[in-house]
Parts: structure tokens; C-alpha cells; sequence
């Protein structure tokens, strides 16, 4: 583990106790992230992005839930760790912007408050100071008349103002790493590219490491330097951000980018749909999960899994049996 | 916020008037002459006389009403034809031991509820929860008048703890120790049925709270268990709560004339019941309006709480 290393998780696999049985939600994830790295973590919903997140920050459920593998962050174990071992990393190591700012604000706390209290109870200031410091969150994240909204409550507030307010919580403990959580789902699409660029801009000011989870490609292609691609809650692809849109191995990234739109295609061109759906977690097939959705699919892919291998460029892995020819990735 | 308290407020008066209309012809539909309900045992040609000059009884039932009311609102309820004293000061002398359970009883409640729906909804379903579901559900179906009698005999006679068994009562004012002392029990009647409701009323809406995404992020702010109970969880949990403490506290309002009977404490309830027994309809009378009147002021007091602890209520 290099000085730079601030996060180095590995084999880290998350359990949930359903009704319907045991079902693997992350299944032996492995990356680096290094200081003021940002990390592009991309899949489609039920890929086990946003359980990842939380399994890295240890935020799950108190019951149900099983981790194993290591998540070291700054030198602390985070699985296994206690609730208050955890509790001291929450908020000063690292934080989360959550998914949907209309349910993930207290309705009945004033949002100021709910900024300042990090200021308080975490890192001991007094009232007023923590009141004048929220303020200046709340400004630095490009909320106008910061003063009055300190006393507003967030039922008052727009959806990407309620954003803005959840990313200064975030903020307020000047965490080394910021996980963010598919932030601009619950936003109009004109405020989504304002959220990002806000969180691109913070990332760089304060000097955080960021995980960016997105099911949107075209959201993390400009805004991080590495990709992580999951599928069914393993890793099938990663590699820099550049390596992976140009030179990507596996077919499902190259079906997760053909399904995003581009503004360069012309009009009316029918977007590229992945066939089939995601596979169900507590039935997965004994090989590839994708191969049923795979056009390049043989025998073995259905029967024997695939596990990372190293591509041509340094730090680019996939996991795929009749991989994409290299150099010839870049979506049609 | 304003704007909607003005309104339930206006709603409130209709009610209030309505109530009083009924409280009113109470007299007139009880079967027989006015003259003779309310006089009861105490007719006689010269009670007769004044009482008809008092509610003008010879003229129309609206115009009598318009009388009455008048009375009312300058405190005049009349005057008992049976005691010979002013209704006020029959009520006057009542309600604050009403006041003083309640008060009582619901700090008493509150103190004890909010802990254990805490403790039962951070970990919904564990052995202490059950058991504390099940033990709600029991002091739920035991009625007022076993729980006085139990609580009498263990407390009062076993234990010999003095003046809890009531012989005599005395008012707060006039000797607070001896006062207290003697409201123990009542206080504490009351307080074993409020708090089971609370406990379940709490208890769920707090588990429904717990789920919810705002205390994922509390809890992503390294803050403590205890802190996000009371300062994320309870608020936006007590909106049934505060409302089912309104109806149950307008419902104490002489609703506690089961255990004030039975303790021999001159509340509301008990003057009530006395004043049915010897027909004294006007005491009657006074203190149905007296009891809902009250009953919709507490229901107002906690709707404006309900809007302090959920200002979304509010709005519109």
C-alpha cells in the first residue's frame, strides 16, 4: 500500500439474509483509490454500485447483513469494525451524498441545523461559530441568500437546492473521501450537470478523493480519472476512464456505452438497448452472469466464470472469455 | 402557519356553539317540564317563581337560549336549585383537581413512553419488545376500577403509605404533601392507560421512521444512537402521537370519574355523577359545557403543537 493509497478495498463480498434465501450483492470487489483520486463506479440498477458504497463506508444495516474481504481506509479497517470505531470515520474520513435529496433531508430540522450539527457534535465548535461555518457551507456550495436559508426548512427548498444542502453535510467534516451515490437521479436533468460540476469543483478545491456511483456513463466520462464496471456485483471491467471508453474489453461496457445517448448522433437515432434483464442475485448462473445477455456467449461462458485479466495498458483488467479485439472498443 | 390555526380555530367556534345549543336543550329534552327537571326535589311555588324569572321559561325556546348564553358568557351558569350554590362554583371548586391529575398524569406518561417506544424501535422485534407489546397489550384490558382497587390495597393498606387510599381530600393549596400524596393513585390509574397507547402509537411510527433515508444520512454524520432517537426520529415520529394525546387527554376530562368515585376525590367526574344521582340538572348542564369546551381547547393546543413539530403540516 503505497503513501498515496487512501482507500484499498479488496475481496470485498456483501450478503443480505432474504426471505427468499442469501443473496450476494457485491461479490469479491478489489480497487485502489488514491488521494484526490476520483473513481467512476458504473452499472445498471441492481449491479450492486450503491452496496458497494455503503459496504465501503460501513453504513449497511444492522441486521442481515454480512461483509467479509477488507476495506482500509486511511489505515482503519472498516469491516468488522465496530458502530462507534465506524462512527469516528463518519463524517471527518469520509461522507456520502445520498441518492435522493427529497427523502435523505430530516423534514422537520431546519437545514442549517442539519449542517452545523457535524460542525458541533463532530468537531466541537460552538454555536455560533458552527452557525457562521454552515453559512459558508452553504455559500461555497452555491446557495444564494446562504444566511435565510440556514433557517429554512428543506420542504422550501427546490430538489437541487436540497442537493446542494445535502452535499455542504458532507462537506462540513472536510472528509478525505467523498462517496457520492448516483446524486443526480432524483433531479431534473437541467440541475443534473450543475450537481456534478459542483461536486467536480469541490473534489478538486478541498483535495478529496471521490467515488462518483452512476448507472450514467456519460455522467463520470470528463468528471473521474478510473472506472470500475459491475455487473451483478463483481467487477467485470476497470481501467483509467480514458482506457475504458476507448479500449474497452468487455461487451457489456460496450453495451452500457452504446445505451447512453450522445448529443453527436444525429436525430432520431434509436438508442441501443441491452437485451434481457439483470440477472436475479439469488439465481446466478454458475459462469458469466452477462452471458445470457451476450451476443459474444459460448459454452464455457455458461458454465465457468470469468475472472479479471490484465488488457494491454497498464491498470486495465476485464473479465471476459471472448473479449472485444483491442483498439477496435470505440462504440460505433 | 397562522393562517391555518385561524382556520381551525373558526371550525373550533361552530363546534363550541353547536355543543352549547345541545347543552342548553339538555333541560328541555329530559322528559317533563323544565320547571320541574331542574327543580327536582326541590320544587316549590317560590323556586318555581325565580327560576322562571331567571331563564324566562314563559318565553320562546330560541329566545330562552339567546338568555342562557348571555348568562354564560358572563359566567352564570345558574344556581343549583338543590344545593342553593352557583354552578360556577361548584365547577370552580372541581376542575383543578381534573386539571392536577392530568397534569400529573400525563408527565408521568410521557416520561415513561417515550423511553420505552425508543428502546422497543431500535430493535423492533427483540425480547424486550415483545415483551413490552405484550405487557402494553395487558394493562390495556384491565379496566380503571380493578387497576384503583388493586393499586388501593397494595399501595394504601399493604405498603401503608398514608393518605393514598383518600380518606379525606385536601386541595393542593392547602397542604401540597398531603395533596400529592392522596393524587398518587388517580394520577397513576390515568397514567398506566395513557401510557400503553402512547408506547404503541409511538412505537410504530418511530419504527416507520427509522427506515426512512434522513436517518441513513444522520447516521453518516458519525453523530450517536441517542442522538439521532431524540433529535431525528422523535420529531418527525410524534405527529400521531400528539394527536392521540389530545383526544385522550380531552377524554380525562371527567373521563376520571371511575377512579374519582372510587378514591372519594371531588373532581369533575365525581361531581358529575353525584349531581346526575340527586337530579340537579343545572350542575349537570354547566359541567357538559364546561368538559367540552374543554375538551376542544386541548384539541386545539395540540394541533398548534402538531404544527411546532411538523411544519410541513401547515403549509396551504
Amino acid at each position: 500500500m503505497s503513501d498515496e493509497t487512501l482507500l484499498r478495498v479488496r475481496e470485498v463480498t456483501t450478503t443480505f439474509d432474504t426471505p427468499q434465501g442469501r443473496l450476494t450483492a457485491v461479490d469479491g470487489v478489489s480497487f485502489d483509490l488514491a488521494a484526490h483520486e476520483s473513481l467512476g463506479v458504473v452499472g445498471e440498477s441492481g449491479s450492486g454500485k450503491t452496496v458497494l458504497s455503503r459496504t465501503i463506508m460501513g453504513l449497511q444495516p444492522r441486521r442481515g447483513v454480512s461483509v467479509t474481504g477488507s476495506v482500509l481506509l486511511n489505515g482503519t479497517e472498516v469491516v468488522g469494525a465496530s458502530e462507534d470505531a465506524k462512527r469516528e470515520l463518519w463524517g471527518r474520513q469520509v461522507a456520502m451524498v445520498f441518492q435522493d435529496p427529497m427523502t435523505s433531508l430530516n423534514p422537520v430540522v431546519k437545514v442549517g441545523r442539519q449542517i452545523d450539527e457535524v460542525l458541533r457534535v463532530r468537531l466541537g465548535m460552538g454555536r455560533p461559530a458552527a452557525r457562521a461555518r454552515a453559512i459558508e457551507l452553504l455559500e461555497m456550495v452555491g446557495i444564494p441568500a446562504a444566511a435565510t436559508r440556514y433557517g429554512a426548512y428543506p420542504h422550501s427548498l427546490s430538489g437541487g437546492m436540497r442537493q446542494r444542502v445535502v452535499i455542504a453535510i458532507a462537506l462540513a467534516g472536510s472528509p478525505q473521501l467523498l462517496l457520492a451515490d448516483e446524486p443526480t437521479t432524483g433531479l431534473d436533468v437541467t440541475i443534473q450537470a450543475q450537481i456534478l460540476n459542483l461536486l467536480d469543483e469541490v473534489q478538486g478545491r478541498l483535495g478529496m478523493s471521490m467515488i462518483l456511483v452512476t448507472h450514467d456513463l456519460g455522467v463520470v466520462a470528463t468528471r473521474t480519472s478510473r472506472l470500475v464496471v459491475m455487473y451483478a456485483g463483481r467487477v467485470v471491467e476497470t481501467g483509467t476512464t480514458r482506457d475504458v471508453f476507448a479500449r474497452h474489453r468487455m461487451p457489456y461496457t460496450r453495451a452500457l456505452l452504446e445505451s447512453s445517448p450522445k448529443v453527436s448522433n444525429p436525430s432520431h437515432t434509436r438508442l441501443a438497448v441491452i437485451p434481457g434483464r439483470p440477472p436475479n442475485l439469488l439465481e446466478l448462473p454458475p459462469g458469466c452472469a452477462f452471458a445470457p445477455r451476450c451476443a459474444y456467449a459460448t459454452d464455457r461462458c455458461a458454465s465457468e466464470r470469468p475472472v479479471l485479466e490484465p488488457a494491454d495498458e497498464p491498470g486495465h483488467l476485464f473479465a471476459c472469455f471472448n473479449p472485444l479485439p483491442p483498439r477496435a472498443g470505440s462504440p460505433s | 402557519m397562522a393562517r391555518y390555526l385561524a382556520r381551525r380555530l373558526v371550525t373550533l367556534v361552530g363546534i363550541v356553539i353547536i355543543i352549547s345549543i345541545g347543552a342548553f336543550y339538555l333541560i328541555h329534552l329530559l322528559p317533563g317540564d323544565p320547571a320541574t327537571v331542574i327543580l327536582g326535589t326541590g320544587d316549590s311555588p317560590q323556586n318555581r317563581a325565580r327560576l322562571y324569572a331567571q331563564l324566562g321559561l314563559n318565553r320562546p325556546v330560541i329566545e330562552q337560549y339567546f338568555v342562557w348564553i348571555k348568562n354564560v358568557l358572563h359566567g352564570n351558569l345558574g344556581t343549583s336549585f338543590i344545593s342553593q350554590v352557583p354552578v360556577w362554583t361548584t365547577i370552580r371548586a372541581a376542575l383543578p383537581i381534573d386539571l392536577e391529575m392530568i397534569v400529573i398524569s400525563q408527565i408521568i406518561s410521557f416520561a415513561v413512553a417515550i423511553p420505552l417506544a425508543m428502546s422497543s424501535a431500535k430493535r423492533p422485534d427483540s425480547w424486550f419488545d415483545r415483551f413490552l407489546g405484550a405487557f402494553s397489550f395487558t394493562m390495556l384490558s384491565i379496566p380503571a376500577f380493578i387497576l384503583v382497587v388493586v393499586l388501593v390495597l397494595v399501595v394504601a393498606i399493604k405498603l401503608a403509605v398514608p393518605h393514598t387510599g383518600v380518606s379525606s381530600y385536601v386541595p393542593l393549596t392547602q397542604d401540597w404533601v398531603t395533596n400529592l400524596e392522596s393524587m398518587a393513585l388517580p394520577s397513576l390509574v390515568l397514567a398506566i392507560g395513557s401510557v400503553t397507547v402512547y408506547y404503541r402509537v409511538l412505537r410504530s411510527d418511530l419504527i416507520a421512521t427509522l427506515q426512512q433515508e434522513f436517518i441513513t444520512l444522520a447516521r453518516s454524520k458519525g453523530i450517536s444512537q441517542r442522538r439521532i432517537l431524540w433529535r431525528h426520529a422523535l420529531r418527525p415520529s410524534s405527529v400521531a402521537l400528539l394527536g392521540t394525546a389530545g383526544v385522550n387527554i380531552g377524554g380525562l376530562l371527567a373521563g376520571g370519574f371511575i377512579v374519582q368515585y372510587l378514591l372519594d376525590i371531588p373532581g369533575l367526574g365525581y361531581t358529575l355523577v353525584n349531581s346526575i344521582g340527586l337530579s340537579d340538572y343545572l350542575v349537570v348542564q354547566g359541567i357538559v359545557l364546561v368538559v367540552s369546551v374543554g375538551v376542544i381547547v386541548i384539541n386545539f393546543v395540540f394541533d398548534f403543537l402538531i404544527t411546532l413539530v411538523d411544519p410541513r403540516i401547515a403549509r396551504e
